[in-house]
């Protein structure tokens, strides 16, 4: 609402009379000014006092005039593949003609799969089973729901029916969950660098309580009435207003007394308490550096008789002299027998345990590594020979569970057979006999045979004996292919 | 009575080679050489030296003078030589001998007492004849142990100081070691732990250190670690595949048995 000249003027009527005049007086000598787009009338009405409007007559704002001249673009009806579908489903869609047919489907990039984390029962029983709340079928059970439901914990914890199982929240889950990829990016071997492991780790972080704290409160927000809401809102600008009060009454009361007095008023701050503390620091210091000025006690010169390094840690002068910074916890006492003595780096070469080296030399023969030798022994190849020593730990320990279980599915597996064949036998028994007759007769021939020569060289040697043992070798001749056929089977 | 003090926090290492260089002795010198040795046919030069070499020199490393913190460095060689155990105690911190046979030699280095540092020891293998890729012969004939001309073996390490004395870790810092070329100028020096070098040894160039070398480690290593985890990986995988399977056989079993 501003009061152009014009509208002054027309108010006080009075002296409109003058009014051309001045204005022609002045047109004489700001003529030349007038700005282009406004009418010489107009300029003479408002005279130079509105700019501003000027301005915006002068060059009108308009859209750009769309480009017709072109044809029109050519859109077709395509039939395109979702690249980041496992089907190979074909569905159509409209582009423009001149799209390049090719191109991969440029939304199929979003369908971002989650790493799923599985475990072997050996990794289990040695990183997982902390919680004494959660058995691994459980486990293995909310892993398999987390991998169906794409991580959609809602989901997830409304179908979460494990049978038997105690009731478990989503928080419940969700912890489970994040602990146990914690502690499995943890405790495995890293391939990439610390950095994105410790970060991996980070967003494996859940705080349940915390989780819960939170819901609650919110829960507390949503279930407020409105007229409770409304009086909360009133409090809170209260609030506001007192203490802005208290502000406003505290800084008054301070100029009062500095310029009457030329004394702090001693009063509590209230809310900018950081501001006096650090001008009372500064204060501090200014007097410290007066101090330090004079010559009774030169505390700032003593420190560099002592260490004459030019800094304590400077990258590029350590580089050239080989320094490395340890950094010590503070609690290290400083007595000699602390001190580790000099050593070439040689010696700081991983020795994994007896039992696991043939296993690891082999495994890392494989990939052309010595797991005992570098080539150059520096700070970080020695660093990085024990991590890869390290990561191959888990991988012998793997091979080695992993032989055992396929012993023991072998060992099964025979044992399936060995029952199966059993009951087979024993109900088509005439045809499997008659089949394996040949067989049997042949091994027993054979047997019988060895039986035979056995008996005659032992009844050459017993020939001296009683024949009653002669009877008794018989008798174990014709019980003993009974068995035999058994063992067969 | 302050530079009896030990730097807190503070380590410095000085890289450092030993091994020997090996060349085989002409007819003419074994000819004249004492008749107790008529049986030798190598010269050899076993030592500790700074890792960088001298540029366009034939010397594997020894740019910088060591003496600044090594005192002594004992060599102990064969029991059949005479005298067998050598002190050397100013630089070059070498021994050259003529012999036959390859052997294990005893190097000790023992710090200057400023250090207050005790003696640190290492084995080397005298390395006489070429080295041998699979499949060759160990120790091959005369003509090509000729041809393949002095034979280097060579191991780069660092000396470690921790938190050493002030007066010490002064005196180290008064002499910064040379570092070693960025790239590889000359053919490196061939290692058994990476034995693709094995080409470099058949060129006559002297080898040399490089920090290229270095990195070059740093990324096999790095590249040996991805491949064992994923290895582990793949592994883990069919684990747990095998450990359903077994699960499923037990389940199979396990009410009859």
């Amino acid at each position: 609402m501003t009061a152009t000249a014009a509208d002054v003027r027309s108010i006080l009527s009075i002296q409109a009379h003058f009014v051309p005049s001045a204005a022609a007086k002045k047109q004489s000598t700001s003529q030349a000014k007038k700005p282009e787009g406004i009418s010489r009338e107009l300029y003479s009405l408002i005279g130079p006092s509105a700019p501003s409007l000027a301005a915006q007559l002068q060059k009108p704002q308009l859209k750009q005039k769309p480009r017709l001249g072109s044809s029109a673009v050519r859109w077709e009806w395509r039939k395109f593949r979702n690249g980041a579908r496992g089907d190979s489903l074909e569905l159509g869609h409209w582009v423009k003609a001149t799209a390049d047919p090719d191109t991969e489907y440029p939304f199929s990039k979003y369908n971002v799969q989650t790493a799923h984390f599985i475990y072997s029962q050996d990794e289990y029983s040695k990183h997982l089973e902390v919680d004494p709340e959660w058995t691994k079928d459980e486990t293995d059970y909310l892993f398999n729901l987390v991998r169906e439901y794409d991580q959609r914990w809602h989901i997830i914890s409304d179908r979460y029916d494990y049978p038997g199982g105690p009731h478990r929240v989503m928080e419940d889950l969700k912890e489970r969950f994040c602990n146990v990829c914690r502690r499995l990016v943890r405790d495995r071997p890293w391939a990439g660098d610390e950095a994105s492991r410790v970060q991996l780790i980070s967003t494996f972080m859940f705080d349940k309580e915390r989780e819960l704290i939170r819901k609650r409160y919110l829960a507390n927000l949503d279930n407020r009435t409105p007229r409770e809401a409304e009086e909360e809102e009133a409090l809170y600008l209260e609030v506001k207003r007192i203490e802005q009060n208290e502000r406003k009454f505290k800084r008054d009361r301070e100029e009062l007394l500095r310029t009457l007095a030329g004394i702090d008023s001693g009063l509590p701050d209230i809310v900018e308490d950081e501001l006096p503390t650090i001008l009372f620091d500064s204060k501090k210091k200014k007097k410290g550096g007066l101090d330090a000025d004079s010559p009774s006690t030169p505390v700032s010169a003593a420190p560099p008789k002592q260490r004459p390094q030019p800094s304590p840690r400077n990258p590029v002068y350590d580089a050239l002299h080989c320094i490395t910074h340890i950094d010590l916890p503070v609690t290290t006492p400083a007595t000699k027998a602390a001190h580790q003595p000099s050593f070439l780096r040689t010696y700081k070469l991983p020795v994994p345990k007896a039992a696991v080296v043939p296993k690891i030399s082999q495994t890392l023969a494989e990939i052309n590594i010595s797991y005992n030798r570098l080539v150059m022994p520096t700070e970080g190849n020695v660093a990085r020979l024990n991590a890869l020593i390290d990561a191959t730990l888990p991988l012998v320990e793997t091979k080695r569970v992993l032989d055992k279980v396929e012993y023991d599915i072998k060992v099964l597996k025979e044992r399936l057979n060995v029952r199966s064949s059993a009951p087979v036998e024993e109900e088509a028994g005439g045809v499997v006999d008659a089949a394996d007759g040949e067989a049997i007769e042949g091994t027993e021939e054979g047997r019988a045979q060895s039986v035979v020569s056995t008996r005659s060289t032992r009844s050459r040697k017993q020939r001296r004996s009683v024949s009653v043992s002669s009877v008794d070798t018989t008798g174990a001749g014709t019980s003993r292919p009974p068995p035999k056929r058994q063992r067969r089977n | 009575m302050a530079d009896r003090v030990r730097v807190r926090g503070l380590s410095i290492f000085r890289p450092i080679i030993y091994g020997n260089t090996a060349t085989l002795l002409t007819p003419e010198e074994r000819a004249a050489l004492d008749p107790s040795r008529h049986e030798h046919t190598h010269r050899w030069t076993v030592a500790v030296r700074s890792a960088a070499s001298v540029p366009d020199s034939d010397v594997v490393g020894g740019a910088d003078d060591l003496s600044y913190f090594i005192k002594r460095v004992n060599f102990k060689l064969h029991d059949t030589y005479n005298n067998p155990s050598r002190v050397v105690d100013k630089p070059p911190f070498e021994v050259t001998e003529t012999g036959w046979g390859e052997f294990d030699i005893l190097i000790r280095i023992t710090y200057i007492a400023d250090s207050g540092e005790k003696a640190s020891s290492v084995y080397h293998h005298l390395k006489l004849h070429p080295w041998a890729g699979p499949g060759e012969p160990e120790i091959p004939s005369m003509d090509v142990a000729l041809k393949a001309g002095p034979v280097h073996s060579w191991q780069y390490d660092e000396i470690v100081f921790n938190e050493p004395f002030n007066s010490f870790l002064h005196t180290l810092t008064a002499h910064p070691p040379t570092p070693l070329p960025k790239t590889k100028r000359r053919p490196v020096p061939f290692h058994i732990a990476y034995p693709d070098t094995l080409k470099d040894t058949r060129l006559a160039e002297t080898p040399e250190f490089s920090q290229e070398m270095e990195k070059e480690e740093a990324d096999r290593l790095e590249q040996a670690k991805k491949k064992v985890v994923a290895e582990q990986e793949q592994l883990r995988n069919t684990l747990i595949e095998k450990e359903k399977e077994l699960q499923e056989l037990q389940k199979l079993v396990g009410p009859n048995s």
